[in-house]
């Protein structure tokens, strides 16, 4: 036990998750301590960054730019890392390149020492936290004065950082008073903003007057001129690296980009990222030493000296992993922490390591620390909501996948162990992985069997007995209702009646048997057909699909890749009939169109993604997004089920592009619709049926069920949802009935008969 | 003094300037280009009790503060007990930003960096021909020179936190920026 001695709910107590019992604990003292902070911070932090991207009218180009600085500089790493050398000696600096973060501090103590500094004033910087400078120092009996306000508060309340732009967001302004309070026993005023600031002001401006040293990090750093990009909101920054006449930089090799010109994406991307600031307050862009003499008070001043430590501690590892690499290109913006529905709900506290949180942050923990580290990953649904947010467009839940897969493999039992699969070609073999994972990965396995017998299959998912075995078992929980199997799956119903002749088509389609649609929710892709005949459309329907969705949930690739495979073999037929695919389910329209880039051969992905199309998208396509037609064909007046509607988008079917057009279609047949505005329900696939996560899940619910509740203040309105598993989380919280929008289209037509 | 050889900035850049930087709590105020001119502002400004610390142009003309160096709170000597308690800066900024409000104002040259950093009201002035559309205008163009050899620091309105709960302005650094445009 690493937490003994230490309140149950101090952060530092559960910041080593390499334990699963460490990273329930963890998740219970966020949900229960921190929520609310975390919640009210990072959601404004989203909707500032939403705003404000949303009028930059290049962002695209400026991410292309970003990442293509980032590749290209992590490609050409040792050669910028020499000419920095150069520059930064050229410059009258010192320059020390730290393979470890031991390496790092004890040069940093030792150019303290040998300086003769007794006080240090340092900059936010999340290297300094990863390398732990703070302790060595104190080591040293130097006093380490944090500067900026979040670290100050942490240093305060000894707790690790919780994000890594805004470190103490975890904190609530009534907690932080009681915190100073109770630590600096004071009487001066601490109710508000402003009166905190200016106590933490007034001891800061003494340090920072007297100070001998000033550590700061840096957000990027030039080569060829030795400039340091520093990024900050409150001067302390500027004071650290203006006022000591020691400054000390540090930060990780990856850096590192060619040249200042490479700054100017970056000055635009990371504020906005953020909290959607076009600018923080200041952005420095200095080559150290600075020319202006160290303030005295009388006498010569002392001659200015700079040290530059560039700190490795696994980065040259991390490059050499294809897939880690792409942790090197992040730059710290946040915003797939900010726009992450577990992040907010819970913050880095949970969802993040000892230094670095979030979906990026579990790479950073793998790479710099440990595999296990990372362990905290598991958090991540892979509900996609950050990959359009990533200004160098870093595919976080993949990074996640993979994490996942290596940590199956540590974490086998020995039985898991025992029969070694035949390895697929082309993929990183899952083996081996414990049982459980075998469990929720086969979802489509489970769902078969389950579905031959539905009668039976669905007494035992009521029966009190087995779900107490399921629950201890596999994790399931019990307090999940279990989606019932029909008495009748989609694929005999769809084909039970024969397809009608339809003379001049104006579509060709085949309708995806996914296994969710078919296994469990045969209604809406009945309603789907139906409604996609009544247009004009020829449909086909294919047999059920097994797509890899629940394997690649669960980190295993092979079997995953195993399934697209299959999954394009059978779809293929289709598409050289000249058919497009309509795809109701939206996590598996999601890989069709997103995942299949990392499992399949680029043309065959390429073909798979441009043919696949969720209902109402290709709908509204049709219709070539005339509102005039979809009012003719379906007239919201006609609608049994009545004409206001509550519709939330799946999470990874908004990645794609796929969900305005069904509130556009509705809305266009005159339908009443308000849209969530949540990230993810919370539900995010088999995530919120596992007994370790259902607190959690639920937590995010109610961010969705609280947006119901508030559209619903003048009357009831249709619950729509376009995902199987929202569907079951709205119906969870709310205890109501959950339509897809293809059964509300479908009650239109109904009528018309 | 200029930063346009040819056409006068157009009027629309200043506007944007102007309003992005009031969205970044900063203030702005048009003033024509003479020692006089600032010195009012300046005066108006800062009290006559209170103390002023002035960092002379380098990029704009050398005489522009010299009006301003007649004001009876003005800090003469360099020293850190001096510069630490003024109660205002002058100094120059030499480009500004229309799209993020802010202003480039350089990082060190005659103390600058303490001037603009230490009191609580940072008074900036910057020539309206000067103003750039986009942070990324000062590493190429006629503002290079600058954005690639010059230490020099982006200003967006004063200090802030939101550390401690709300949005607060004033924190290490200034509390206020006033822009003066020279137009």
């Amino acid at each position: 036990m690493n937490d003994i001695g230490a309140a149950p709910e101090s952060p530092r107590a559960v910041a080593d998750k390499r334990s699963k019992p460490a990273l329930l604990r963890a998740i219970r003292m966020a949900l229960r301590v921190e929520s609310a902070a975390v919640r009210h911070n990072t959601q404004a932090f989203n909707r500032g960054r939403y705003r404000e991207v949303a009028e930059l009218t290049d962002y695209d180009a400026l991410k292309d730019r970003a990442r293509q600085i980032k590749e290209e500089a992590i490609t050409r790493l040792p050669e910028l890392l020499a000419t920095l050398q150069s520059s930064v000696l050229a410059a009258g600096g010192h320059f020390y390149l730290a393979s470890s973060a031991q390496e790092a501090t004890q040069y940093i103590a030792e150019t303290c020492r040998r300086s003769g500094s007794r006080l240090v004033v340092k900059g936010k910087s999340m290297t300094s936290e990863e390398v732990g400078i703070n302790r060595r120092l104190a080591a040293e009996h130097m006093e380490v004065a944090e500067t900026d306000l979040a670290e100050f508060i942490l240093q305060v309340a000894d707790e690790q950082p919780s994000h890594i732009v805004a470190p103490a967001m975890h904190y609530s302004r009534e907690r932080i008073t009681e915190l100073f309070r109770r630590v600096f026993a004071t009487d001066e005023p601490l109710d508000t903003g402003e009166e905190l600031t200016r106590f933490a002001r007034e001891r800061l401006r003494q340090k920072f007057l007297a100070a001998d040293v000033g550590i700061t990090g840096a957000n990027l750093i030039a080569a060829d001129s030795a400039t340091l990009m520093l990024v900050e909101s409150e001067g302390n920054i500027r004071m650290s690296s203006l006022l000591p006449p020691l400054h000390i930089a540090i930060a990780g090799i990856e850096k590192v980009v060619p040249s200042r010109g490479d700054f100017a994406p970056f000055l635009e991307l990371l504020g906005s990222s953020f909290n959607g600031q076009r600018m923080t307050s200041y952005t420095s862009i200095i080559s150290p030493p600075l020319s202006d003499p160290v303030l005295q008070e009388k006498g010569q001043a002392p001659q200015r000296q700079f040290h530059l430590v560039l700190v490795d501690n696994g980065r040259t590892a991390m490059r050499e992993d294809p897939v880690l690499r792409e942790a090197l290109y992040c730059i710290r913006c946040s915003a797939c922490l900010n726009s992450c529905a577990n992040f907010q709900a819970v913050g880095g506290h949970a969802f993040g390591g000892e230094t670095y949180a979030g979906g990026i942050g579990a790479a950073w923990e793998a790479g710099t620390r440990s595999l296990a580290a990372a362990r905290f990953s598991e958090l991540c649904t892979g509900c996609t909501r950050c990959i359009n947010q990533c200004p160098v467009r870093i595919d976080v839940p993949w990074l996640n996948t993979v994490l996942r897969q290596r940590l199956n493999k540590m974490n086998a039992s020995p039985v898991a162990r025992l029969r070694k699969p035949q390895p697929t070609p082309g993929t990183n073999d899952d083996w081996p992985a414990p049982i459980v994972k075998l469990f929720w990965g086969r979802y489509g396995m489970i769902a078969r069997w389950g579905a031959r017998l539905p009668s039976l299959s669905n007494r035992l998912a009521k029966s009190a007995l087995v779900r107490r075995i399921m629950h201890s078992a596999v994790g399931l929980d019990r307090r999940r209702e279990l989606p019932s199997f029909p008495r009748e799956t989609l694929v005999p119903a769809a084909r039970r009646e024969m397809a009608p002749t339809i003379e001049h088509a104006i579509g060709k389609v085949a309708l995806l048997a996914d296994v969710f649609t078919n296994y469990t929710s045969p209604q809406r892709g009945l309603a789907a057909i139906n409604v996609l005949r009544a247009m004009g459309v020829d449909v086909a329907t294919s047999e059920v699909i097994a797509d890899g969705r629940s394997e690649l949930s669960q980190g295993l690739i092979a079997a995953a890749t195993r399934q697209a495979r299959a999954a394009a073999e059978c779809v293929g037929v289709f598409l050289d009939e000249d058919r497009d695919l309509i795809i109701v389910e939206p996590s598996v329209l999601a890989m069709f169109r997103l995942d299949y880039r990392h499992l399949l051969a680029p043309e065959q992905y390429e073909r798979l993604r441009q043919r696949s199309f969720d209902p109402a998208e290709y709908i509204w396509r049709l219709l070539q997004q005339d509102a005039g037609r979809a009012a003719q064909l379906f007239d919201a007046g006609r609608s049994q089920v009545g004409v206001r509607i509550f519709y939330h988008a799946h999470c990874q079917q908004r990645t794609i592009g796929a969900a305005a057009a069904n509130e556009a279609l509705l809305r266009a047949t005159g339908f009443d619709v308000i849209s969530s505005q949540v990230e993810c329900c919370g539900m995010a696939g088999s995530f919120g049926y596992k007994r370790d996560f259902y607190e959690l899940s639920m937590a995010v619910g109610e961010d969705l069920f609280a947006q119901v509740r508030a559209a619903e203040s003048d009357g009831e309105r249709i619950l729509v949802a376009s995902g199987t598993s929202c569907q079951e989380q709205l119906h969870a919280g709310l205890k109501r009935n959950v339509l897809h929008p293809m059964q509300v289209l479908d009650s239109v037509l109904r009528n018309e008969k | 003094m200029s930063c346009m050889t040819a056409a006068s900035q157009s009027e629309g850049l200043i506007q944007q300037f102007e309003t992005s930087a009031r969205r970044s709590a900063a203030t702005t105020q048009r003033i024509s280009r003479s020692p006089s001119a600032i010195a009012e502002a300046v005066f108006g400004l800062v009290p006559q009790r209170a103390r002023l610390a002035i960092s002379d142009p380098v990029d704009l003309a050398p005489d522009l503060f010299t009006e301003s160096w007649k004001h009876p709170g003005v800090i003469r000597e360099r020293t850190r007990s001096a510069l630490s308690t003024a109660d205002a800066g002058l100094t120059e900024g030499f480009a500004a930003v229309a799209r993020s409000g802010s202003i480039c104002v350089r990082a060190d040259r005659g103390f600058i960096g303490y001037v603009s950093l230490l009191p609580r009201l940072h008074i900036a002035v910057v020539d309206s021909s000067c103003i750039v559309e986009r942070p990324r205008d000062l590493f190429g163009g006629r503002l290079a020179v600058h954005g690639l050899e010059h230490n020099f620091v982006f200003i967006t309105g004063p200090s802030a936190t939101a550390d401690m709960g709300p949005l607060v302005r004033g924190v290490h650094g200034p509390h206020r920026l006033h822009v003066l445009l020279l137009i």
